[in-house]
């Protein structure tokens, strides 16, 4: 809502105050100012003068000599403009004077007479586009015949305050010039200067039929206006049109919009000879059409509604936008105008599918009063009286089921319940009634609520009222105490991997939940991969983001490729987040998942060769989550599309299969733009997270161990893992650790096989052990791990 | 022949001369040479000793206390000397193992945290320590728990696909959404639970506004919601100006100004005054008695307050970032920043 604080001022008499105090106070209330800022004239010297006599130039046609009475003498001007006559009262920059900032007035000479001043047009005040003639004051502004020779700028309200107030969605009754003020008056605790209009009005010849078919028209009512001549509006008209931000049109329309954002409820006008005698509303036809004011053609469906003229024809949607067949034009001398009710769910839904968000619709939306409906028509008509000639014809009022004023119950008990403070009934009647609701009782009062205030419907609305108009800052802060329960376990857990990660060297990255169809096709997913059954966006934003992630591979390498195209190729990214999956559920499936993306070299150090990546990173970073999880992690050899059909691997974890490990084929890591060997990982969150017990301390043994080696000769594809996880399997808890430490194939190994030399380290907790001991743990290792995977053992036990 | 006379001679003659023969060792092999010859086997103490028993009984003590006298101040002599020639051969030898103390250290990568989790985090944690729990909810939601279990009713324009991102998922007439604030878990977590409550969410929301500096269309919030039989306005305020000086600064000024929201009444925003402006914080109220008879909470037995904050907003105004983009494009010249 923008508008100068001078039209505020006609409704409340605003003290002098510093505009930082305007602002608190509108604040203070809810209403947020947006802009508050100076608006002064842009020129200075300027007075008002009078023109006494109109003389023609001895040597020059297009230009008159005018002697004009500036108060304290009378000039001779030389003026350029034929828009007045003797008698005029005008604007006069005298000597001295600055327009525009820079363009100082001097006397100056035309064609052989000195020019004493210049009389000015709108356009040289920067006060209106107008730069057709010099502004004429007499009918515009009266009051200038009493301030000859007085400094102009007064009469046209400079200088002044544009606000700019957003309104909260809930306040149709704000979004006027007199709401606010109805407001601010009430925080001021200053009377709200409100009048009725006063009309004389004679009945139309020819009454207007009027047929209401819609119950979402709940009220229409119409007043006409004969006799009018259309022309441009008053300048003060136009003026605070403009600050509004409307265009000034004609002065039938310009009434219309300026009681809507003077008083708030919208209108509309319309030629009465383009109309004819009846005017009705009915539910629009599907596929009807109807040139709207913007002279576009609208097709219309049911759910629309519209005013139609006589021969059934929609003449407007209603509460939207008027019909370009019935508009007011130059020649127009009696128009129809209509203020009705309109059912708000109706408008925003038309002016939405229509993309025709107007400032009426805009109320409308919301909601106005139906109560008001009448007033404000007769508002547009008492404006056509007074500054198009007009006089006012019949009113029409079709209101089938008037709305009574909601009352509401308010026990005082709920004031202290729901903002920890007393009001007592004097001072919540005090409140109440300053913003125009009615109070009788004592406790509880019984509120009568204005039917401008669609928001206040029960007691806890009344609070808010109560709260608004004692100030949020009077009531005290308390800090709660909560009931506990702190981090529960999952996020404590989800927190401790994300530690592990960034000690780890990677990086969180966070990616968008969509992804778009081909990335899946990056991916080479087979065609009946779940993760192809995506769950579509109904309106995306963006093709590339129409389907929700099943995995979070997609965004990952994105996230890679970016960084990758700017020269950063060394990247370690995770990810935690959700991906969603069809279930038979009344919501997807929504686990989350962790990824992550290893690409470019590590160790890289001066005078030193880097390392590329490669998948026992991979591998590496998935076994320290799961100790420090407490996950039993392992990972299988396994082909995958997409990956490397050699270091691909599914990862379980308590035998369940939870994900993914691989380096992407290097086909589809070069289309995905990713250069060298690209490691990635996926898997499925909550079976790592499964042990959430706090870890319990293994007190380390003060016993030496016993160490020694194995050598094992097995199959290339029998997968050297494997005979780590074969002694751990059949070796007690004196099993201190067991790691590869060297795989070796060629010279003095079968072809087909490696070598696997393990290191074993036992220590018992209580005891040191004793050769003896430990020789037959040997053996059992040694057959195990031979009968398991056709291995045989190199030298001897 | 060795007499008294000869071995007390002889060691005076070995005091006064040794020092300067150890002191002019260059190195500890020279050192060790001269301490064969000054302490060794042959050398004049080793003879004093052996001549010892051919003494008179009676010289005899005096003369042992003589020997140990001059061996113990030579060799506290040789072993000062060798400590500094040890320690002067170590540094030559160091010399060529030196390093360019201006080239950069072998960092080990650390990885980062995301700002935004970082700044979730931090938020939780400060409700957490004064009282509350955390739950978290889906991102996929029905109309009901975004919208109207939270009182926005059917015709509010938050609804329309212009705002709002819906997904082909079960019933087309119910609606399945991506949830666009996480107040949904307000209404699913009070359904439950039964009061008292305390607790935030975190997570994810999604509006259907294309990227731009300013917005996105996904983000995140962190919702809280108090309810118990006396939660007022002035709960609301205190608590969450306690908030506002943990993250921002103990000084932190706060003011509260009407809102609106549907599933709260009154509604207010929070501004607080930082970097010498005032910014809106979050926006917050007490739980609209219809959002309770939702749920199933008797609005006049319970009250509560619940309040939403958007996180990239807390992290832009936090960490000086105009663009909120930054923290979408995974830069890894800007995640790297977020230590």
């Amino acid at each position: 809502m923008k508008f100068p604080l001078s039209w505020l001022r006609e409704f409340v008499d605003v003290p002098a105050m510093e505009t930082a105090a305007i602002v608190d106070a509108f604040e203070s209330l809810g209403h947020e100012v947006e802009e508050a800022s100076p608006l002064e004239p842009e020129f200075s010297g300027v007075v008002i003068g009078k023109v006494l006599d109109i003389a023609p130039h001895p040597n020059a046609d297009k230009v008159r000599v005018c002697q004009v009475d500036i108060g304290s003498e009378v000039a001779e001007i030389i003026c350029g403009a034929w828009n007045f006559e003797a008698g005029a009262y005008v604007p006069v920059a005298v000597p001295g004077a600055v327009l525009g900032g820079d363009f100082v007035i001097a006397k100056r000479e035309i064609r052989g007479l000195t020019s004493n001043g210049m009389i000015c047009s709108e356009a040289e005040l920067g006060l209106g586009d107008d730069s057709d003639g010099i502004m004429v004051l007499n009918t515009d502004y009266p009051q200038a015949s009493e301030s000859l020779g007085m400094d102009f700028a007064s009469v046209v309200g400079l200088p002044d305050v544009f606000f700019d107030i957003s309104i909260t969605p809930n306040r149709p009754d704000c979004m006027s010039v007199v709401g606010l003020a109805r407001e601010l008056a009430a925080r001021l605790d200053l009377p709200l200067k409100e009048r009725s209009p006063r009309l004389e009005a004679t009945a139309d010849a020819t009454p207007l039929t009027i047929t209401i078919e819609d119950d979402r028209c709940p009220r229409f009512t119409v007043r006409t206006v004969r006799n009018i001549t259309v022309g441009a509006s008053p300048h003060w008209i136009r003026r605070r049109l403009s600050i509004a931000g409307m265009r000034p049109i004609n002065n039938v329309v310009d009434a219309s919009n300026y009681v809507m954002l003077e008083l708030g409820h919208p209108s509309h006008a319309f030629d009465r000879q383009r109309l004819g005698d009846s005017i009705g509303v009915r539910r629009a036809r599907d596929g009807e059409t109807i040139t709207t004011l913007d002279d576009l053609e609208r097709t219309l469906v049911a759910e629309d509604i519209v005013v139609v003229d006589a021969s059934d024809q929609a003449v407007s949607i209603g509460g939207v936008m008027g019909g370009a067949s019935t508009e007011v034009h130059a020649e127009s001398v009696e128009v129809v105008i209509e203020s009705a009710m309109w059912y708000p769910p109706m408008i925003l839904h038309s002016s939405k599918r229509l993309q025709l968000r107007s400032e009426a619709s805009a109320r409308f939306e919301r909601g106005m009063d139906p109560n008001f409906c009448m007033t404000a028509a007769d508002r547009v008509a008492e404006l056509l009286v007074e500054h198009a000639d007009g006089v006012a014809g019949s009113a029409y009022d079709v209101y089938p089921n008037p709305v009574e004023p909601l009352v509401i119950e308010y026990p005082l008990s709920e004031t202290n319940r729901i903002l920890g403070i007393d009001l007592d009934a004097t001072t919540s009647i005090g409140y109440l009634e300053k913003l125009d609701f009615g109070v009788t009782g004592e406790d509880p009062l019984s509120v009568v609520v204005p039917t401008r205030r669609p928001d206040v419907k029960r007691p806890v609305d009344i609070v808010e009222e109560l709260a608004r108009l004692h100030g949020f800052a009077a009531i005290p802060g308390r800090v709660v105490s909560g009931t506990g329960g702190g981090l529960p376990p999952d996020v404590v857990a989800e927190r401790k991997l994300r530690r592990v990660l960034t000690a780890l060297g990677l990086s969180e990255a966070m990616t968008f939940a969509f992804i778009g169809p081909s990335d899946l096709d990056v991916l080479r997913l087979a065609p009946d991969d779940p993760r192809r059954d995506t769950i579509a966006v109904i309106n995306p934003l963006r093709e590339e983001e129409g389907v929700m992630r099943t995995t979070l591979l997609p965004g990952l390498i994105k996230a890679a490729a970016g960084n990758h195209a700017r020269g950063f190729l060394d990247i370690a990214y995770f990810e935690i987040g959700k991906v969603f999956l069809r279930s038979d559920d009344v919501l997807p499936a929504q686990p989350d998942h962790l990824g992550f993306i290893l690409t470019g070299e590590r160790d890289a150090d001066i005078g030193e060769q880097a390392r590329g990546v490669d998948v026992r990173d991979g591998v590496g970073i998935l076994e320290r989550l799961g100790s420090a999880t407490g996950a039993s992690l392992t990972v299988a050899a396994a082909n995958e599309g997409g990956f490397h059909p050699g270091r691909c691997g599914q990862v379980s974890i308590g035998g369940q299969i939870v994900g993914l490990v691989g380096e992407l084929r290097p086909s589809v890591a070069a289309e995905a733009g990713l250069k060298g060997r690209v490691v990635m990982a996926e898997i499925a969150l909550a079976p790592l997270l499964a042990t959430v017990e706090p870890w319990r301390l293994v007190a380390p043994s003060s016993y030496p161990p016993v160490v020694f080696d194995l050598a094992f000769e097995i199959g290339k594809n029998v997968g050297a893992g494997n005979i780590v996880e074969t002694i751990k399997d059949v070796t007690g808890p004196e099993l201190e650790s067991v790691s590869i430490f060297d795989v070796y194939s060629g010279d003095g190994i079968a072809d087909g096989r490696v070598s696997v030399a393990v290191r074993i380290t036992m220590r018992a907790a209580d005891r040191t052990m004793t050769e003896n001991e430990v020789t037959p743990m040997r053996k059992i290792m040694v057959e195990a791990v031979e009968s398991r995977h056709d291995a045989t053992l190199r030298g001897s036990v | 022949m060795n007499t008294l006379m000869d071995i007390r001679q002889e060691l005076q003659t070995l005091a006064s001369s040794a020092p300067a023969i150890i002191a002019a060792t260059t190195t500890t092999a020279e050192l060790a040479d001269a301490e064969a010859a000054i302490t060794g086997k042959r050398s004049p103490i080793a003879m004093a000793r052996r001549g010892l028993g051919k003494i008179d009984p009676e010289q005899r003590r005096d003369v042992g206390i003589l020997i140990k006298q001059v061996a113990d101040a030579l060799q506290h002599d040789i072993d000062q000397r060798r400590n500094e020639l040890t320690e002067s051969e170590e540094t030559a030898a160091l010399a060529a193992d030196a390093v360019d103390m201006t080239l950069p250290g072998r960092a080990p990568v650390v990885g980062t945290h995301h700002v935004i989790q970082q700044v979730i985090d931090e938020i939780v944690d400060i409700f957490v320590a004064l009282g509350f729990t955390v739950a978290r909810g889906p991102e996929i939601e029905t109309s009901f728990y975004n919208f109207t279990a939270l009182n926005i009713p059917d015709t509010h324009p938050s609804r329309l696909e212009s705002d709002t991102m819906y997904v082909d998922f079960g019933d087309a007439d119910e609606g399945v959404l991506l949830r666009t604030h996480t107040s949904p878990m307000q209404a699913r977590y009070m359904e439950q639970h039964d009061p008292p409550v305390y607790v935030v969410v975190p997570g994810k929301v999604f509006r259907a506004d294309p990227l731009d500096p300013t917005h996105s269309p996904v983000f995140h919030q962190v919702e809280g919601l108090a309810v118990d039989t006396n939660i007022t306005f002035g709960d609301l305020k205190g608590t969450l100006e306690m908030f506002a000086k943990q993250f921002l600064g103990k000084d932190t000024e706060v003011k509260f100004i009407p809102h609106y929201f549907p599933f709260t009444e009154p509604s207010a925003e929070m501004h607080a005054f930082s970097n010498g402006r005032w910014l809106e914080l979050l926006g917050c109220g007490m739980v609209n008695p219809a959002v309770f008879e939702n749920v199933g909470y008797d609005p006049s037995a319970v009250t509560g307050f619940a309040f939403g904050m958007g996180v990239e907003r807390m992290a832009m105004v936090r960490h000086g970032i105009q663009d909120l983009r930054h923290l979408l494009e995974n830069d890894a010249r800007v995640l790297r920043q977020f230590v």
